[in-house]
Order: structure tokens, then sequence, then C-alpha cells
């Protein structure tokens, strides 16, 4: 653990000194929030739209955006960057565990998401969104968007260590839009047409975000909080463990 | 009465083969050697002949299809952790973080090697100013010139003081200035007692720093002794007076001068 947090930090300072990684992360969506809300919040009125539970549109947005901000996924870049100049191999020449050497970006990359969902948070408290379950419902909301960032760059990671490649890295983290489209992204679930209930049913991002919106909309709701917890747990499990085989095999 | 030395680097039939869908490439075909504790060896060989590849499955970066190697006492296929404890390692490109400053780097390679944080600092300061970088220790490395990356590789090789310093072409690239500075950091530490396992296709530069050498082509050893011995084998058997390092390498690897000029082989992973 001690390797790992010492790469954490590490990759945090890298972090720090690269602003210009950091910056789209919380701008793009911010504005898809704006858009989003922009174009929709008319149909939704928060007085008499009951799945919004008295909030406005945009505490309905709150989770997508979030979501998104936690899927950029720049620290598998930064891998990449690192492989190809040689630092990587200098980082397998020592003897640190595998594990460590991918925990490492991990940890920094959910630190990192602890801030700019705390961020994205604030900005929405700014524009009169309220998170219902309070202030463990806001930890909870930051945690559990953390953790989605964590097992998102786990995925990433494991791209960057098969392929190598910044291009296909990059391309690789774009299948975020669409789990992010399949879910039930402008309305609940239950008002979805059949396939895209299937397709949102079937999404594991589904019961992220709707754990999420809950605490925003309608305070502890712990059966759906819990299912947003496993499914992270589950999925950031598989990553780690296929980012640590990767490693563990790479030549 | 004569003691053996320990062997610090054994391989006994070291092999590497790639193979893809397409082809199969023979990186590296049997190679064996014995590197004794407290040399400077020289392993050379043209572009391509499998010394980076060598030098990668002896740092235990790169799996080895078959063969046995031991570093530092340790079998490298078996305790990787054990011996990437007792080696350092500097390959072909200068493997820093663009992002962190020469201090910052060194500081992290010893925490990685469990040093406590209070050591790692002094020894960052110790190594800093073996390699004179201490004026620009706390700047970012992506302003460093290509010298002074080269000489904070090799100082971060060094954080642990390893038993045995792997340094894949560490002059490659470098001016007459930086490459003679490199030389002198080479035999300082060597004089301390670490063994140095060099590649480099300068033959002066093994010349000048090498006890023995070795020289790998096509994934084979093709000659192997020391610098005067193998002048010597050549010069007796061509009858000639004089022989440089340059005719032993030309003789061994079977090329021209004119055909070794432009001449690049390439094997990818």
């Amino acid at each position: 653990m001690t390797h790992a947090w010492v790469l954490g930090k590490r990759a945090l300072r890298e972090g720090i000194r690269t602003p210009e990684a950091i910056v789209p992360t919380l701008f793009i969506p911010l504005f898809f929030l704006v858009v989003n809300v922009g174009q929709a919040a008319k149909i939704f009125p928060g007085s008499s739209t009951d799945f919004l539970h008295g909030q406005g549109y945009g505490a309905f947005q709150l989770p997508s955006s979030m979501l998104l901000a936690a899927s950029f996924g720049s620290a598998a870049l930064f891998l990449v960057e690192e492989i190809e100049g040689g630092y990587f191999d200098k980082l397998r020449a020592t003897p640190v565990r595998r594990s460590a050497i991918v925990a490492g970006r991990l940890i920094a990359e959910g630190v990192k998401t602890l801030l700019l969902a705390s961020l994205i948070v604030v900005f929405g408290l700014i524009f009169g969104i309220s998170i219902a379950s309070g202030v463990v419902g806001f930890v909870l909301l930051v945690l559990l968007t953390a953790l989605w960032a964590v097992v998102y760059s786990g995925y990433m990671q494991v791209i960057a260590l098969k392929t190598r490649s910044a291009a296909a890295t990059n391309s690789a983290g774009l299948i975020f839009f669409p789990l992010l489209f399949l879910t039930p992204n402008f309305v609940p679930r239950n008002l979805l047409t059949r396939p895209m209930e299937i397709a949102a049913t079937i999404n594991p991002v589904t019961y992220v975000m709707e754990a999420m919106r809950s605490l925003i909309l309608v305070d502890l709701a712990w059966e759906t909080i819990a299912l947003g917890f496993l499914v992270v747990a589950i999925a950031g499990a598989a990553m780690l463990v296929l980012s640590v085989r990767m490693i563990q095999t790479y030549d | 009465m004569t003691g053996v030395a320990s062997a610090a680097v054994e391989a006994e039939g070291l092999v590497k083969t790639y193979r893809s869908r397409k082809d199969t490439v023979e990186a590296v075909r049997g190679v064996d050697l014995r590197v004794d504790a407290g040399q400077v060896f020289g392993f050379l060989g043209p572009n391509g002949a499998g010394k980076s590849t060598t030098v990668r499955m002896l740092t235990t970066l790169l799996s080895f299809t078959s063969g046995v190697a031991r570093v530092a006492g340790l079998d490298v296929a078996r305790e990787p952790d054990a011996v990437r404890r007792r080696i350092g390692v500097a390959l072909q490109e200068a493997g820093l973080d663009p992002r962190q400053t020469g201090r910052e780097l060194l500081e992290l390679q010893g925490r990685l090697f469990d040093l406590a944080p209070a050591y790692a600092s002094r020894r960052a300061v110790e190594l800093l100013e073996l390699v004179e970088l201490t004026e620009a220790a706390d700047r970012p490395i992506k302003g460093y010139s290509g010298g002074m990356k080269r000489r904070l590789d090799l100082a971060s090789a060094l954080v642990h003081e390893p038993d045995v310093l792997f340094l894949d072409e560490p002059t490659t690239g470098l001016d007459p200035a930086s490459r003679l500075t490199v030389w002198d950091e080479v035999r300082r530490i060597n004089e301390r007692g670490t063994t140095v396992f060099l590649t480099t296709q300068y033959l002066e530069e093994a010349d000048a720093l090498c006890d023995r050498l070795a020289i790998i082509d096509d994934g084979r050893i093709v000659r192997e002794g020391t610098p005067e011995q193998l002048k010597a084998d050549l010069r007796e058997r061509l009858g000639v007076r004089e022989v440089t390092l340059d005719d032993v390498f030309l003789d061994a690897t079977g090329r021209t001068r004119t055909h070794v000029e432009g001449e690049v082989q390439e094997v990818t992973g």
C-alpha cells in the first residue's frame, strides 16, 4: 500500500502540473449540464413532474454530468506516455508489487474525482439544486462518483497496457458515450421505450446513475444506493484483476 | 592462491522468440554469458543483434522463451523481485518522468526501493552531487538537456546501491563532452565495487571502459574476451601488426566497413 500511495502522490503532482488536462474534465460536464437543462427543463417543470420530487430538471441531470466528469480517464493517457517514454519500464524494474504500479494512478484518479465531483455539486447548489439526502448523501454522492472514476480509469489502463497506443486508448474511452446514453439519462427507466428500457436495465452504469440520482432527489434510499455501490465494487474488482494480470504478463 | 571470482551475471542458452500470426522472429538464439563480480562488461553488436533484448531479459523486463539466467546469484525467472533489489537499470531511452523534478524523481525511486523518506532525501542529494545536477535538482526534468537526462537516469539506477548496474547504450546521442562525463561516472561507480553490464555501439567506448566484452550478432555470441585478447587473436590470425576493436567487430559480425554504414535491422516485440 505504501508503494501505491507513493506512486499515487506522484500521479497527483502530475495532475496538478498539467491543469490543461483537468480543465476540460470540469468544463465539458458542466457544459452538458447547462445545455441539457436548457433544452429539456421546460418539458419537465419541477412543479408538475413527479420524478423530479419538487426539484428542477438540473437535479435530475446532475448525475450524468458527474459520471461524465469521472469518465475522461486521463490517467491511462499519462500511462501510455510513460510507456512510450520508458519511465514505465523504470518502474517495472523496481521491486514494487505490480498491483501498486496500477493502483497508484487509480488512487490519484479517485482523489482527483472527489475534488471535481465536489466542485460540480457546488456548482449545482449555486444554481438551486439541493441534495435531498443531506451531508451524508453528499459524501456518498462524491464517493460513488470517485469510485466510478477508478473503475473507468482501470478499464482505460487495461486498454493502455494492451495496446500501448494513445490513439487506441483514447478511442476506447469513447465507449462511455453509448454507455451514458443507454441509461435513463433524460427520464426515469419506466418512461423509456421498451428497447431502451431493456438496454438501460442491462447497462451497469444505469444502477450507478440511479443511486446518485436517488441521493439528490429522494433522501437515503439504501437499496438503490447499495446497488450502485455493488455495481462499482464488482466492476472495480474485475478491472483491478485485469489490470494486474495485464501488467504481470507485460513484456 | 587466486580465488575464483563470483559471477555477477550468468546466462545459459538464453533464447527469446517473438511469435506472431505472420512470422516468427528469433531475437536471441541461445546466449551463454558470464560476467565476474566487479567487472565492467561490454556487450556489443550491430543494431537488431539482440543486445537490448538480452538486457531486458536479464533485468526482468522481458520473459525468455528458454534458458536460465542468474543475476547477483539469483534466478531471474524465479526470483524477479529479489533480482530487482540487487540491480540498477538505465535503459536505452532515458526513462524519466518529465513532469517531476530531478530531486523528486530520485526520492521517489528511493521510496520504491523501501528507503525511509529521510534517507531517500539524503540519498537524492548525494546522487545529485555525484552526477553534478545539484543546481538543476528542483527544475522539471522536461527542461533538462539530453546529457543531464542521461546522468539523472544513471543516478536513479544507483539509488539503492545495486550490486549490478545495467546500462543500455548510455551514451547514444550524447555530445562528446557529455559522453566523457558518463564514462567518468561509469568508472567511478565501478571503482566503488558495482559490476557494470554495458551495451554500446561505440567501440572506442568499449575499449576505454570494459574489462571484458562479448559481441553478439544475429542473436548469438560470436566473440568473447578482453579487448586485448580479442585484438591479439585477430592480429595473429590475420598476420598484421595493428588491429583495432573496430576490426574485431567487423570480423566477428562478418561485415565490411561499406556494409555496416547505414545498415539497420529492426526487431520488434
